[in-house]
């Protein structure tokens, strides 16, 4: 009897863990795994939804809102064709804000704020530069101030000069720096939990390599 | 035992095996096109699925018993729906409306041409004010828009047949008395504020909203900047002066400071001026813009600016050729605008401003000397409610006080008005496609002492995806111009009715637009002015005058067919009379000509970071006064061409970022007179000619220390 009671017991506590316990982390980390492999608007988009659903399930989660907003910057920048970059940064803007109201003062906050600038700023460059290009660095520089160690705002902005042309600053040599600077961040990141954001490094790397591999310009004006 | 096991497996079972409901189907919109990518959802849990190309969508969930499907996508409304998970299969269609906000459904536009890098459905961009037309000047910049006509002696803008005093300024709601620098005969001025002061630009050739009155043709509706997004500093040198401007940002406010020195003396030694100058214009002026976010959604603006100018020259006498007229002006001014716009709720928006100016011209004619002052305060206040379906009622009031003070000599005279005004007006979204905007404003003049209502009506009905139809509807009433006030206060207001029709085709890259008109004017005051030619011969003081203008305005711009090359051109019919001042009868005016034509291009250069652009302007004779014709205006001067260029160069000096502007207006040095002046008795004439042959401007503007974006 007792043996049938223990069993019984067992049971019922492992059918109610089973219910509750790492459902978010879980839910998380099937979405967040599957953003590497994703390659066009469709899988993007579905992963957007998949964090939206959690985002608006658990309602006080930042991070969720988070990946939703990154995921429609991601489908801005795949887009190029239908005209609705706006839109999909329209949703990014929604969310991140949503983000910053649950939790204020986030360096990765901040440093997607800048990326969904950078993003607007591409839609329509001859017209926007002026607006966005400030917006962008004015974002990039509060993540900066609120966490010293990340690396993605050194990123961001490496990545913006670099496709910046020269006669404004850019390229590559103004942009080698500025991604050193990152990768060496990268190597030394810890991230506060495996939930926390640690994309970038790769693109990073490959954009070094390029520059490197290009022979040294004559130093210009 | 057995009876336990039972009973254990009566309990497990159901628990372990947690009861499941496969829900399915398809999201389409209303017209039964699929939508791919949609979120369908049970509300408050993660379980859900996106829809995939063909608008199917599959997903399993655990919950029971009552729940809420929610579907949603960018452009279209959320819906929700309540269903029940008991186990069985669900199959749903999901039909979702499209959201009217978001799609930017149609606008009300009639009449109107708005810049604004806000609204996707615009024509044109702030950016494209400031490099159109020969000088960054905005009233250049809409010269080359329909409905403008081509008035190269005297500055403001003339629409489709109506006097510049018939177009209002209106900067963040509220009038500015004086948006030009102070007027000289036959020489232009500029006008006072900077393109790059201003984040939306909306400019009305007829049929404008019932929040603006007192002009009888068109509004010129200006919305500042909001907060500055980074601290700054800024040099400009340009071949008339040079200034300088330090923007400071904090993190919910901002303040910039701004200030200039011009002095023409050394242009008009490089340039040869037909004018004979005593003293070549010479100014200075300074202007601080703050910004503060009161809140989330509240914005607190302060503008104040102070400009003082002086030039003399010697002007032409017709009645005695060996002898000239002296024209001097120094004039002062001081404007300031504070506004205040907040969200209340869920529904309120709240607006109130209040400006003050102060204009003195002090004029040497010769031995005469005349003082005019003019103090403008202001304030207003609107209110704006949210309704159904994206609709929204608006509700406000102005008051505003006026003194004018006019000193010839010892002859002394003054106007002190009090303007009131009311006024209320709805946009109302009947259907995404189908739009109206009605209104009324009251006004109240205490110089006349009387009071007008007028009635505005605006529809606007989408036929395509990138089409509409547009109606506007409107009475628009003015008081007579100061200069009749000072003489007799015994006017009634003038006014005028406007009916426009408009189709118009607007996509990403190409815009297309034909608009008709009609304009009534009547109680056109009928009197002198003191100036030549309007003193002779005497005509009483009285509204008795009237006027009609009609017209085809047509617009089209395309940013697509060549690459990196952006082009408009615009062409205006005008056939207009009106019986006015000291007209005898119904006459063209001088200010209008029935044929005009501009075509703007512009091209940029990627290699060599520089933007070409070219503005070429053709307009028909206008009508000009020769007393010795019978035919009252009977007389027309030549065509009128022009062909202006102008390159800006971007690039870095001193790791600062920097714009180099250079433009010549007239290069191919067409002679184009404006009109005649005539001596007294009628025998000698001169022609009005542009202040040159040819113009040019050379400028450089440096962003210090800013590079790059980063």
């Amino acid at each position: 009897m007792k043996t049938s009671l223990t069993i019984l017991i067992l049971f019922l506590t492992a059918a109610g863990v089973h219910a509750g316990d790492g459902k978010y982390e879980k839910a998380m980390k099937k979405n967040l795994s599957k953003i590497d492999a994703a390659q066009d608007i469709g899988s993007m988009l579905d992963i957007a939804n998949g964090f939206e659903r959690i985002a608006f399930a658990e309602k006080d989660k930042w991070l969720p809102y988070y990946y939703a907003s990154f995921m429609y910057v991601l489908s801005s920048y795949t887009d190029t064709t239908t005209g609705k970059a706006d839109s999909y940064l329209d949703k990014a803007d929604t969310f991140i804000s949503i983000a910053d109201s649950l939790e204020a003062d986030e360096s990765e906050i901040y440093t997607l704020k800048g990326m969904i600038a950078q993003a607007r700023l591409q839609v329509d460059p001859m017209n926007r530069w002026m607006k966005y290009g400030q917006v962008s660095s004015r974002s990039f520089q509060k993540a900066m101030e609120l966490d010293t160690l990340n690396p993605r705002p050194e990123y961001l902005m490496g990545v913006g000069l670099y496709y910046t042309p020269e006669q404004f600053g850019g390229g590559p040599v103004t942009a080698k720096p500025l991604l050193e600077k990152s990768l060496d961040k990268y190597n030394q990141f810890v991230p506060d939990n495996d939930l926390m954001p640690t994309w970038g490094r790769r693109l990073v790397e490959q954009l070094l390599e390029q520059i490197n591999e290009k022979p040294e310009e004559t130093p210009g004006e | 035992m057995k009876i336990i096991f039972t009973a254990l497996f009566c309990f497990i079972m159901p628990v372990l095996l947690l009861s499941q409901t496969k829900i399915s189907g398809r999201v389409i919109d209303s017209e039964n096109h699929p939508l791919p990518g949609a979120n369908v959802f049970i509300k408050d849990s993660y379980d859900g699925a996106s829809s995939i190309e063909d608008g199917s969508f599959s997903f399993t969930s655990e919950e029971e018993g009552s729940v809420i499907l929610v579907a949603s996508f960018i452009g279209y409304k959320t819906k929700e729906e309540s269903i029940q998970l008991a186990g069985a299969d669900i199959n749903i269609e999901i039909i979702l409306e499209e959201d009217a906000k978001e799609l930017g459904t149609v606008v009300i536009s009639a009449g109107s041409f708005e810049a604004s890098d806000e609204n996707k459905a615009v024509i044109l961009r702030p950016l494209d004010i400031v490099t159109t037309g020969s000088d960054a000047d905005i009233y250049s910049a809409l010269e080359t828009l329909p409905g403008t006509q081509q008035i190269g002696e005297t500055e403001g803008l003339f629409v489709r047949g109506g006097s510049a005093a018939e177009t209002v300024t209106i900067i963040d709601e509220m009038v500015v008395q004086n948006p030009f620098y102070s007027s000289v005969p036959d020489i232009p001025s500029r006008g006072r504020f900077s393109p790059f002061l201003f984040k939306g630009i909306m400019f009305s050739t007829g049929g404008y909203s019932a929040k603006y009155g007192q002009a009888l043709s068109s509004a010129l509706i200006l919305n500042s900047q909001d907060i500055a997004e980074q601290t700054l500093t800024a040099i400009n040198l340009m071949i008339l002066g040079f200034g300088g401007a330090h923007v400071q940002r904090w993190e919910n406010s901002s303040i910039a400071f701004e200030g200039g020195y011009y002095d023409l003396a050394p242009y008009f030694n490089m340039v040869e001026q037909r004018q004979d100058w005593d003293t070549p214009p010479i100014g200075l002026e300074g202007s601080m813009n703050y910004r503060l976010k009161t809140s989330k959604t509240g914005m607190l603006k302060a503008f104040a600016s102070v400009s003082y100018s002086d030039l003399s020259l010697f002007m032409e006498n017709l009645d005695d050729l060996s002898t000239k007229n002296y024209f001097g002006l120094r004039a002062d001014n001081y404007y300031t605008n504070l506004s205040f716009r907040e969200i209340l709720g869920q529904e309120w928006t709240l607006f109130t401003g209040a400006s003050f100016s102060l204009d003195k011209n002090k004029y040497d004619l010769n031995t005469d000397k005349v003082n005019q002052e003019e103090i403008l305060s202001q304030g207003r206040i609107s209110v704006t409610k949210q309704m159904f379906n994206n609709s929204f009622i608006t509700f406000g009031g102005d008051v505003q006080n006026l003194i004018y003070k006019n000193i010839f000599d010892d002859l002394r005279s003054r106007i002190d008005e009090v303007y009131l005004a009311g006024f209320l007006e709805a946009d109302i979204f009947f259907t995404n496609d189908f739009a109206a905007r009605v209104g009324l404003r009251g006004e109240h003049s205490k110089v006349l002492g009387k009071y007008n209502l007028a009635p505005r009506i605006s529809l606007a009905y989408r036929i395509g995806t990138f089409d509409q139809l547009n109606f506007a509807y409107g009475k628009y009433y003015q008081t007579p111009y100061k200069d009749f006030l000072i003489q007799t206060t015994d006017f009634d207001f003038e006014n005028s009715t406007h009916y426009i029709f408009n189709y118009q085709h607007i996509d990403d890259n190409k815009t297309f637009r034909i608009e008709l008109y009609y304009k009534d004017y009547k109680n056109l005051v009928k009197g002198n002015l003191f100036t030549d030619p309007f003193i002779q011969p005497e005509v009483p003081f009285s509204n008795n005058g009237s006027g009609y203008a009609k017209g085809i305005d047509i617009f089209w711009r395309d940013r697509e067919t060549f690459d990196l090359t952006d082009y408009w051109l615009s062409y205006s019919y005008l056939d207009t009379k009106r019986d006015f001042i000291n007209f005898p009868g119904l006459a063209t005016p001088a200010f209008a000509t029935p044929h005009t034509f501009s075509a703007v291009i512009k091209r940029w250069v990627p290699a060599i970071t520089t933007s070409f652009g070219l503005t070429y302007t053709f307009a028909t004779g206008r009508p000009y006064y020769n007393p010795n014709n019978p035919e009252y205006l009977g007389d027309k001067t030549k065509n009128y061409n022009n062909l202006s260029i102008n390159l800006s160069y971007l690039t870095t000096v001193f790791n600062s970022f920097t714009v180099i502007f250079f433009s010549v207006d007239n290069i191919l040095g067409f002679e184009n007179i404006f009109g005649y002046n005539y001596s007294s008795d009628g025998t000698v004439r001169m022609p009005i000619l542009p202040t040159s042959k040819r113009a040019f401007f050379l400028g450089m503007f440096i962003s210090v220390g800013q590079a790059s974006p980063y």
